[in-house]
């Protein structure tokens, strides 16, 4: 009873410190009003041109691997609410090379939270934020077209959750691989780019290409299942196997962080 | 021509100071060409299906085009002009013997030199991995109306390039916002770098061409396929010729008068 009482204080102080810091992130961003006006018409314009050209090459084909237009459309917008949702929280992993490399990362490891929380969370983007509201609009629209059950919708959300699970996974990486090597930029760009595939279901794949999208890098579990399941071609079996994927990626990836912290020099600091 | 070569030589080494940044962009580019290249490969899953006016093999040589087009057209270093405004370093390259435009167009050439002989490799590479089927232009006259076009198009993506890059003369703060929104979103999109152009209705298509974004890819691309020819050949050169007319006045305007505007803040 003490405990989860501790774990519930826990989470509230994290999430006053999540506040905290977001809201300081969203004050810099203020400052730059232009700026952010340009990156949000360029990501609703590269989104609204992706997604014309995708109906109108379906359209046009008929089917793509077997799929409807509708069902092609989610696949696309699970894509993009789970890329987009990751960048909205994870964004500060993008900044993480320039406090290794500057040995600014020996403050974060100072103060009392978690220094993984920190580097992860610490500054949320008030871009992306914005392109959520009408990116769950579209998704429930179109969603709603192809009537699914109460269930299937249910198991669609939860895996769904269980994709941004696997985008944690792929982040804490990328920013453990930072520690190790100094590099992140690239690397959290061929993670985008590899998710990138996701856009389509991953039928479209040929092997060997498409057993390493399902197994080795599971753009197919965070994005092709969750819309499967949609539409009602999961097998019950094929769900658990996807929680269990978003699990062991999580574990991994927190033991990776914490075997790339041993690396950490701060020799620049 | 010395200070040419001299340029052209610095530029290389450069860009090989920074040799995994470059790696690792080569293999982003591998994978974008992966989403297309298998996107019509499962759209065309039967072979003698036409689409959109392209038979499979003349759209997967699209694809593979898009390869060596984009490295041609596409690779600069002109892009970085508009950080060294923000940050004052353009300054110091004022006042070098060398006229900034042509300074900026040679390193430009340097660096198509360079991501054009990666992007043969590449384009070898996956050729032999996923055997597509592959339209060879055997007409020697349209190679020359090819290259002619190709020509045109890079001197066009120059010109854009340089005119987003002189927006932060004015505003500083917005110099990768203006190359993001014009040099990554228009270009990528209405240019056919991403989907040939020709999937979209006729009504859009008609609005697209009357902006100089198609003459980049796309229509370099047509030219080659034989799919443009004659009077419309000609007039999509021209088209091309009067785009590189208007944008170099324009520029030339702008980059007068936003060097009167200039501040040095990033000194």
């Amino acid at each position: 009873m003490n405990n989860s009482k501790n774990k519930l204080k826990r989470f509230g102080y994290y999430l006053r410190l999540w506040g905290i810091m977001t809201k300081n992130a969203f004050l810099v961003y203020t400052t730059k009003k232009i700026l952010i006006s340009i990156f949000m018409l360029g990501k609703l314009l590269r989104f609204g041109f992706f997604l014309a050209f995708l109906f109108f090459i379906v359209q046009g084909s008929g089917s793509l691997a077997g799929y409807s237009i509708n069902q092609t459309m989610l696949f696309f917008l699970t894509f993009n609410l789970i890329d987009v949702i990751g960048q909205f929280l994870y964004r500060e992993v993008y900044h993480f090379r320039g406090l290794i490399i500057t040995g600014g990362f020996d403050m974060v490891l100072t103060k009392p939270y978690n220094a993984l929380f920190r580097v992860l969370m610490g500054g949320a983007d008030v871009i992306d934020l914005m392109t959520i509201p009408p990116l769950i609009a579209g998704t429930i629209y179109v969603g709603q077209q192809l009537s699914p059950t109460s269930a299937q919708t249910l198991l669609y959300i939860m895996l769904l959750l269980n994709g941004l699970v696997i985008a944690t996974a792929f982040h804490i990486a990328v920013a453990s691989l930072g520690i190790v090597t100094l590099e992140i930029d690239h690397t959290v760009m061929i993670f985008r780019d590899l998710m990138n595939l996701g856009r389509f279901p991953i039928e479209i794949y040929r092997e060997p290409i498409r057993g390493i999208l399902t197994y080795l890098i599971p753009v197919g579990v965070m994005i092709t299942i969750p819309a499967k399941v949609l539409f009602g071609i999961v097998s019950p079996l094929g769900v658990v196997i996807s929680l269990l994927v978003g699990a062991l990626a999580i574990i991994l990836s927190v033991r990776f962080w914490n075997y790339a912290l041993r690396f950490y020099s701060s020799a620049s600091s | 021509m010395k200070k040419f070569f001299t340029i052209i030589s610095t530029s290389m080494q450069m860009e090989f100071a920074y040799r995994f940044n470059f790696i690792m962009w080569r293999v982003r580019n591998v994978l974008r060409i992966f989403l297309v290249f298998f996107l019509w490969d499962a759209i065309y899953s039967s072979p003698d299906r036409i689409l959109f006016g392209y038979s499979r093999a003349q759209m997967m040589t699209y694809v593979f085009g898009l390869i060596i087009v984009n490295a041609f057209v596409r690779s600069n270093r002109s892009g970085d002009v508009a950080g060294d405004i923000s940050s004052g370093r353009i300054n110091v390259d004022l006042l070098r013997p060398v006229n900034y435009f042509y300074y900026w167009f040679t390193r430009d050439i340097s660096s198509k030199i360079l991501n054009l002989g990666f992007a043969a490799i590449e384009a070898a590479l996956l050729f032999f991995l996923l055997k597509p089927e592959f339209f060879l232009q055997t007409n020697p006259f349209t190679w020359i109306f090819f290259i002619l076009a190709l020509f045109l198009a890079m001197i066009v993506y120059f010109l854009i390039t340089f005119l987003t890059s002189a927006l932060p003369l004015w505003h500083p703060e917005i110099a990768w916002g203006a190359r993001f929104l014009f040099g990554m979103i228009f270009v990528e999109f209405l240019s056919g770098a991403l989907f040939p152009l020709d999937v979209l209705p006729q009504s859009i298509q008609s609005v697209i061409n009357w902006t100089p974004f198609p003459y980049l890819i796309f229509f370099p691309i047509q030219v080659y396929l034989g799919k443009v020819g004659g009077i419309v050949l000609l007039k999509g050169l021209l088209v091309t010729g009067a785009w590189v007319g208007i944008l170099w006045v324009t520029l030339n305007r702008i980059w007068e008068k936003g060097l009167k505007t200039y501040q040095a803040y990033g000194m």
